[in-house]
């Protein structure tokens, strides 16, 4: 029987059907739509094809069934009747197809090729698998949660099309020693991911990999080398608070816990926060807090609501020199500035990048005044704090004046006098 | 309680302390369960026909309809036999397929291995199809019939007979699955109608 002529690198036919048991099937006299019997035989059957390649296959009718001939067959292929140009007659009980060009499968379970009697009714099928094979897979990037475990992420090659099934397979082991393990539980954070939940050994580095396999072939990636500890990251910080700063309109006050996990761990780690106004979605990133849980933002706009999160890179972990990981952020806390019968300058502990543009050269020229003034005169203890609290003291008179409240915020009940010397 | 086929009046019992009430409510719960299986059913075969391509679920496909060793589907004359006899029928089915939609299943996670849907669909077919059929068990029993004694048998040479044919050519155990699909539907709604003539409201 003639074979399909597939590329290079493809594998041909595959085994032939094993004989079916009697119990299971039954050949019936003649060919009848629903009858339940392979009344042929398609060859070769459930190729595999590369692109591009071409496909000779042939229905044989069974000689024992009565009136059997090749007469009147036609192929379908995924459904869809194929040329008659692309069909011959080899022989009374043969029809051959010839097929080029083949594109790349429709479905992962095989493209399905069908012999078909003259009446319509299927005789036999076979599943070509036309596709390509897979390219080394790169880009892998992993991170362990508080030093528990490791998660990995990888970038299919080719983008991934191969059009057949393929199989990615994680691999890792110890640098100096030890055998290879897979990883096991894969599609975690992505279809190309895999996650190592335990057994993990610290301050030796690993040897990283994945290998893609297809019925066409295999590829592998390059290998990743990492120490646990140089790809830490940890869970968000939790209990941020936002809170008014007594009478400030234009600042607020953000709290938080250090990741419990990681706590006594997390001498140099670095906190990013980020807000945005309500009804927003342009967050402002504040990333020059340090190892602190708290931090100051100014240049709000007053009487509006804020939304703010916190996050943390545990950078640093045992004497680690690599930059470490960014947890996810905390989940949204909301708080509101008060509301101002004017507009407020900015300022605070931490500047925002991208602050409202008014309060910008304003500040500046403070900060230049206030720097000179320290030089060149003897005013050693001036400073943007004294600077916010005359500012306090400013925006709590005017309400006074304006409103007859005479509320004092907390802390500062000398602020109605005038700022502290 | 009246051994009139299909009828569940007792004029003489006790209705203090009558088991009717529970029957029916166990025929109205069983019924109910095969109608939903039916629904899941139908599911199942429109997930199976998509995941193995076209001419499978194209309008007029006519596929070879092989036979299943151990089953069979419903015989024409099945509506005319006395209701108990058609539930043992039924929960005789339903006890064959499970092990024949787990051949199926393990066939398609080679063939369609990311198809978690349909995968999931076939793994609770066979659990589903095995409650149902215990359920209907019950009913016989709480009917006084005969419930036909274990089938393990059968089902296990069904299983075996399907798992050698499944093992062939891709194409051969697409259309077997489908076959096996098929069947599962055609017996848990066959059962719906048949508890249907039980339950309060239906047909005596």
């Amino acid at each position: 029987m003639p074979a399909g002529s597939p590329g290079p690198a493809a594998q041909s036919a595959r085994r032939p059907p094993p004989l079916l048991p009697l119990l299971l099937f039954c050949v019936l006299g003649a060919p009848q739509a629903g009858s339940g019997a392979d009344t042929a035989v398609i060859s070769p059957q459930d190729p595999t094809l590369l692109i591009g390649s071409s496909l000779q296959a042939t229905c044989s009718v069974h000689g024992d069934t009565p009136g059997a001939t090749a007469e009147g067959l036609y192929w379908t292929l995924n459904g869809r009747r194929l040329p008659p140009e692309l069909s011959r007659m080899l022989n009374a009980s043969t029809l051959a197809l010839a097929l080029a060009n083949l594109n790349g499968s429709r479905q992962q379970s095989g493209d399905n090729l069908v012999c078909h009697a003259r009446d319509g009714s299927i005789l036999a099928g076979s599943c070509l698998y036309v596709g390509l094979p897979p390219e080394k897979p790169f880009n892998i990037s992993c991170w362990s949660k508080n030093m528990k475990d490791l998660t990995c992420r990888w970038t299919p090659g080719a983008h991934g099309e191969t059009f057949l099934h393929t199989n990615y397979s994680l691999k890792y082991k110890l640098r100096w020693y030890g055998q290879d393990n897979t990883c096991e539980e894969y599609h975690t954070v992505g279809p190309h991911s895999c996650h190592i939940p335990k057994d993990l050994a610290l301050f030796t580095p690993y040897e990283i990999w994945v290998e893609a396999t297809n019925r066409l072939g295999s590829a592998r990636s390059d290998v990743l080398t990492l120490d646990i500890l140089d790809v830490v990251t940890t869970d968000p910080p939790p209990d941020v608070h936002v809170s008014r700063v007594g009478g400030l309109e234009d600042q607020l006050s953000v709290r938080w816990v250090s990741p419990p996990a990681l706590k006594d761990f997390l001498f140099q780690a670095k906190y990013q926060i980020r807000y945005r106004v309500e009804d927003s979605v342009d967050w402002k990133v504040v990333d020059d807090v340090s190892n602190q849980t708290s931090c100051r933002l100014a240049g709000l706009k007053p009487g509006t609501v804020y939304f703010v999160q916190v996050r943390c890179n545990p950078f640093g972990i045992y004497g680690s020199k690599k930059a470490g990981i960014w947890s996810e952020w905390s989940h949204p806390t909301a708080a509101s500035t008060p509301r101002s019968e004017r507009p407020g300058p900015g300022g605070g502990a931490c500047e925002p990048r991208g602050s409202e543009p008014s309060s910008g050269p304003v500040r500046r020229e403070l900060k230049q005044f206030l720097g000179w003034l320290k030089k060149h005169a003897y005013c050693s203890n001036l400073s943007f704090r004294l600077y916010d609290q005359w500012r306090a003291w400013m925006q709590k008179s005017h309400k006074t004046r304006n409103q007859d409240e005479g509320i004092l915020p907390s802390g500062r009940r000398g602020a109605a006098r005038g700022p502290a010397r | 309680m009246s051994r009139r086929e299909g009828s569940l009046e007792d004029p003489q019992a006790d209705s203090s302390v009558s088991p009717l009430p529970h029957l029916e409510a166990k025929i109205q719960q069983t019924h109910s369960l095969a109608r939903l299986l039916t629904k899941y059913a139908e599911q199942l075969l429109q997930e199976y026909v998509q995941h193995q391509g076209d001419p499978f679920g194209l309008p007029g496909f006519s596929p070879p309809r092989p036979p299943v060793a151990g089953l069979s589907a419903p015989a024409p004359g099945h509506a005319g036999l006395p209701v108990p006899e058609r539930l043992r029928l039924d929960a005789a089915a339903l006890a064959v397929l499970p092990p024949l939609l787990d051949v199926v299943r393990r066939r398609q996670a080679e063939l369609n291995p990311r198809a978690a849907r349909l995968l999931r669909r076939l793994e609770d077919a066979a659990r589903q199809a095995r409650a149902l059929g215990a359920a209907v068990e019950a009913v016989l029993g709480a009917l006084g019939a005969e419930t036909g004694g274990p089938r393990a048998e059968p089902a296990t040479a069904a299983a075996a007979a399907i798992a050698a044919a499944a093992t062939g050519g891709v194409f051969p155990a697409k259309v077997l699955g489908l076959r096996v699909c098929s069947l599962y539907l055609e017996w848990v709604s066959r059962t719906e109608a048949d508890l249907g003539q039980l339950a309060p409201g239906g047909p005596a």
